[in-house]
């Protein structure tokens, strides 16, 4: 991301021949075997095997090994917009075509949104608080947000937080396009998501799934852990206003940012940088600079922003936690990634969004956004450790 | 062929886990001192068994059922035909928009109506009127997954051209969270579970943590699930997780008894409002209960079927009850999550004993579910309000069709009739798929 490049491409996991958009961020040459038994493999979704796979990373980074211990102080939260979704529908093809007799005794562990939680679990043996949060594409920084809260409230010492979804397949290219929400730039697929660029024209439709394992400050010195950053805010909550679109005052979005300082007591002057969610939409990006410009009044002109999802995409639950790892690596590295493809200015969209190229900015303070579907927003604060 | 997921080791080969004295010890008191204290200040519930939450216990206390032939689809070719329906169920009664009724799925109008009850019960007849510390937090096993299955329907017979733009509306699982929050200008904190059968209690826990954290004065708290249509009696029926008594659907749903064949799929919503208490004495509202504590978790042992060691549904209700600083002594009344399927009645009653030893067996058990079946992410927010009920009326709700004695299941599970008794705290179970497990403690307001 710091070299601003694309992981957006032409479609490869279905047929998109007739569809408007045949586009998307897909994640490549996973295989699900390097972290589970092929025969299991078979019985999950595609969203869950992404989980393993966040997770299994996560827990060797964070020196935890290949799993924990059975403890129940150890907990897991995941979001996620649909997960088992695709796989639901690919089983009631079969179900329509051969009837009751066929539908597999496994169905439930495939398209049961808390399954990826579930796996996640039982695979690295956290046998604490679990959550499944579906709360759209706000999912992934809602997980880490209640996984945090958990952590402050008692019930755990250490929690697998984050998101995954794996929705790209027919019948959702085929309901965002009734939507009228994806970009439709098929031929330049690298450059089709323009987060806050004047011919932006809607969203690309990513994959995968993020975790991060957070601590007790107090457990995480006691093991001698290496610490990449701390959460001190999270807020989430609802527009109330419609169920695809934004409410275009922000009211719901600025109350969410403000919540969330408010959490983390801090002032808008510390915020040194945001994340915003930026879809690349022609409803949020506008939506979204108003909502930065009430919170922060002249200072928003001098915080740097910028969209990860220019790079990767929208993918669902996951992007809230994909970003939340951006943001991680930002506080540890004093870079700023850049928001990619941003060639021609939007009067609406006049903040300072990086544009494509990386920046060094001393950074000690970041705010991330995630804005979804049912007007749900959730904001979160992560600070340099000190 | 595909073995059976569910074959599981046979009842008697359950270990027993009982809680040292240590342990026992160790359960004493971690209160919040510090902490809002929250109370149930208004019910809302759309069952089987009635549209009030009145009429709803008056018929659990009565004994009575509400399962009988699934009318929702049809049934001639499924192993099992019945279910717990909500019947004649008018969404237009609670000012919903009959237009906009058709571009909801049935999870959301169940929600709607019990949430519009609640908000009245508790004296919010005209909304929260844009109240930013005022949320929603719903469970849901599957949101409009039936609306979704109907949706793909319509897409393979009429292909990708025909498709609703309103299908996000049906078919996302946070879409009664959200409709709640739109109706009824609920602008704080929102967000949905979906943590499989235990959700409704989870959703009412964590509500209640909101309202505690300071993050919210007023909480809509529960559940809401419809998923009586042919893919979820497929799936659960070649789990062999339902029960095929369909000559007798009344005496279908027989937790704890030996003769449980499996469990009944109902659907509805309940919805609790909370408060804070101090916001609810200042404008003197009318309290049912308090919530005291709840604890979530995961027994990461099998998708479907419950850990017959039970340590996930030991530990959390020994966590909720460390949540609500009470110890075993305090608990006067347990309501179970009871599904009547061989494992889980079984398994819970060992839950029980780990947790309360030789008091096990002086604490009154029932199960909702023997009445209305098991109605997913709304079966934990209907046991929230039982509970409330039975703490208001000082009456417990029995366990209908236990007639005989298992000898896994040998506590007391208020057999048949319905009980007076002295309640000051209730505790309630919920154990889901995925191994999902919630526990819920309430208290008689003081």
């Amino acid at each position: 991301m710091l070299a601003s490049q694309s992981g957006v491409g032409p479609v490869t996991l279905f047929d998109a021949t007739n569809y408007k958009t045949r586009i998307a961020a897909e994640v490549k040459n996973f295989d699900a075997t390097k972290y589970v038994d092929a025969k299991d493999a078979r019985r999950m979704g595609r969203a869950t095997l992404f989980a393993l796979a966040a997770a299994q990373g996560a827990l060797r980074d964070a020196g935890f090994g290949e799993h924990f211990d059975d403890s129940d102080r150890v907990g897991v939260v995941l979001g996620t917009g649909i997960a088992g979704f695709p796989e639901a529908i690919k089983e009631h093809h079969e179900f329509a075509r051969q009837g009751t007799g066929r539908v597999s005794p496994f169905l439930a562990a495939i398209i049961l949104p808390n399954m990826p939680a579930f796996f996640v679990a039982k695979h690295y043996r956290a046998h604490g608080y679990n959550s499944t949060v579906v709360t759209t594409c706000a999912a992934g920084t809602d997980a880490i947000g209640a996984s945090t809260e958990a952590i402050r409230r008692g019930d755990a010492d250490v929690m697998l937080a984050g998101g995954t979804d794996a929705i790209i397949s027919d019948i959702i290219f085929t309901a965002f396009g009734a939507m009228r929400a994806l970009s439709t730039r098929n031929d330049d697929p690298a450059r089709a998501c323009r987060p806050f660029d004047k011919d932006r024209d809607g969203l690309v439709i990513g994959e995968g799934a993020a975790i991060v394992i957070l601590e007790k400050l107090e457990h995480a010195r006691a093991r001698g852990a290496k610490i990449y950053a701390e959460v001190i805010g999270c807020a989430a909550n609802c527009d109330g206003f419609h169920f695809v679109a934004p409410d275009p005052q922000a009211t719901g979005s600025i109350r969410a940012m403000r919540a969330a300082l408010a959490n983390a007591e801090i002032a808008i002057e510390q915020v040194d940088y945001i994340n915003a969610h930026a879809t690349a939409t022609q409803l949020n990006d506008p939506a979204e600079t108003l909502a930065i410009k009430t919170v922060f009044g002249s200072r928003a002109y001098n915080i740097p922003i910028s969209a990860t999802k220019s790079m990767v995409g929208h993918s669902m639950g996951a992007a809230g936690a994909m970003e939340a790892i951006a943001c991680a690596l930002t506080l540890r590295d004093q870079k700023i990634h850049p928001t990619a493809n941003l060639a021609a200015p939007d009067p609406a969209c006049d903040l300072d969004y990086v544009p494509n190229v990386a920046r060094a900015a001393p950074v000690n303070i970041v705010l991330s956004n995630s804005f979804g579907f049912g007007g749900q927003n959730a904001c979160l604060v992560l600070s340099k450790f000190k | 062929m595909i073995s059976n997921p569910l074959t599981m080791p046979p009842v008697e080969m359950l270990a027993d886990k009982r809680l040292s004295p240590q342990e026992l010890a160790q359960m004493q008191v971690l209160a919040h001192p510090k902490r809002a204290r929250v109370v149930v200040t208004g019910l809302g519930a759309i069952t089987p068994l009635g549209q009030t939450p009145d009429e709803f216990w008056q018929n659990l206390l009565a004994g009575k059922s509400g399962i009988g032939p699934v009318t929702l689809f049809d049934t001639s070719k499924y192993k099992t035909r019945i279910a717990g329906e909500v019947k004649e169920f008018d969404v237009t009664k609670y000012g919903v928009d009959a237009k906009d009724a058709r571009r909801m799925g049935r999870a959301t109008l169940f929600a709607l109506a019990a949430a519009k009850s609640a908000l009245t019960d508790a004296g919010f007849p005209d909304g929260l009127k844009e109240n930013e510390r005022a949320g929603v937090l719903l469970g849901t096993a599957l949101g409009g997954f039936v609306e979704a299955i109907e949706a793909h329907n319509g897409f393979l017979q009429k292909g990708p051209d025909r498709m609703s733009p309103f299908l996000p509306a049906v078919i996302l699982p946070n879409m009664p969270s959200f409709y709640v929050a739109n109706y009824f200008r609920a602008r704080g904190y929102n967000s949905t579970v979906v943590t499989a059968c235990a959700a409704g209690t989870h959703a009412v826990g964590a509500a209640a943590e909101i309202i505690r954290r300071g993050d919210a004065d007023i909480m809509l708290g529960g559940g809401a699930d419809a998923v009586i249509s042919e893919i979820v009696f497929g799936a659960f029926g070649v789990m062999r997780a339902m029960t095929t008594r369909n000559d007798e659907p009344t005496r279908a749903s027989r937790p704890f008894d030996k003769d449980r064949d499996g469990f009944v799929i109902g659907e509805g919503s309940a919805i609790l409002v909370l408060e804070r208490l101090e916001h609810a004495l200042a404008r003197g509202a009318r309290i049912y209960a308090e919530v005291l504590g709840y604890a979530t978790n995961s027994d990461a042992y099998h998708f479907a079927a419950p850990d017959p060691q039970a340590i996930g549904a030991t530990n959390v209700m020994r966590d909720a009850m460390r949540h609500a600083g009470i110890t075993t002594d305090q608990v006067d009344y347990i309501n179970a999550h009871g599904t009547s399927t061989p494992l889980n009645d079984a398994g819970e009653t060992l839950a029980v004993k780990n947790v309360f030893g030789e008091r096990a067996y002086k604490i009154p058990i029932s199960s909702t579910k023997s009445m209305i079946g098991h109605s997913m992410g709304a079966a934990g927010a209907f046991e929230a309000v039982a509970c409330v009920m039975t703490l208001r009326d000082q009456k417990i709700h029995p366990t209908v069709n236990y007639e005989t004695p298992d000898p896994a299941c040998d506590l007391d599970y208020v057999p048949n009739t319905a009980r007076a008794a002295n309640i000051n705290i209730t505790l309630s179970n919920s154990f889901g798929l995925g191994g999902q497990n919630a526990c819920l403690v309430l208290s008689k307001n003081k």
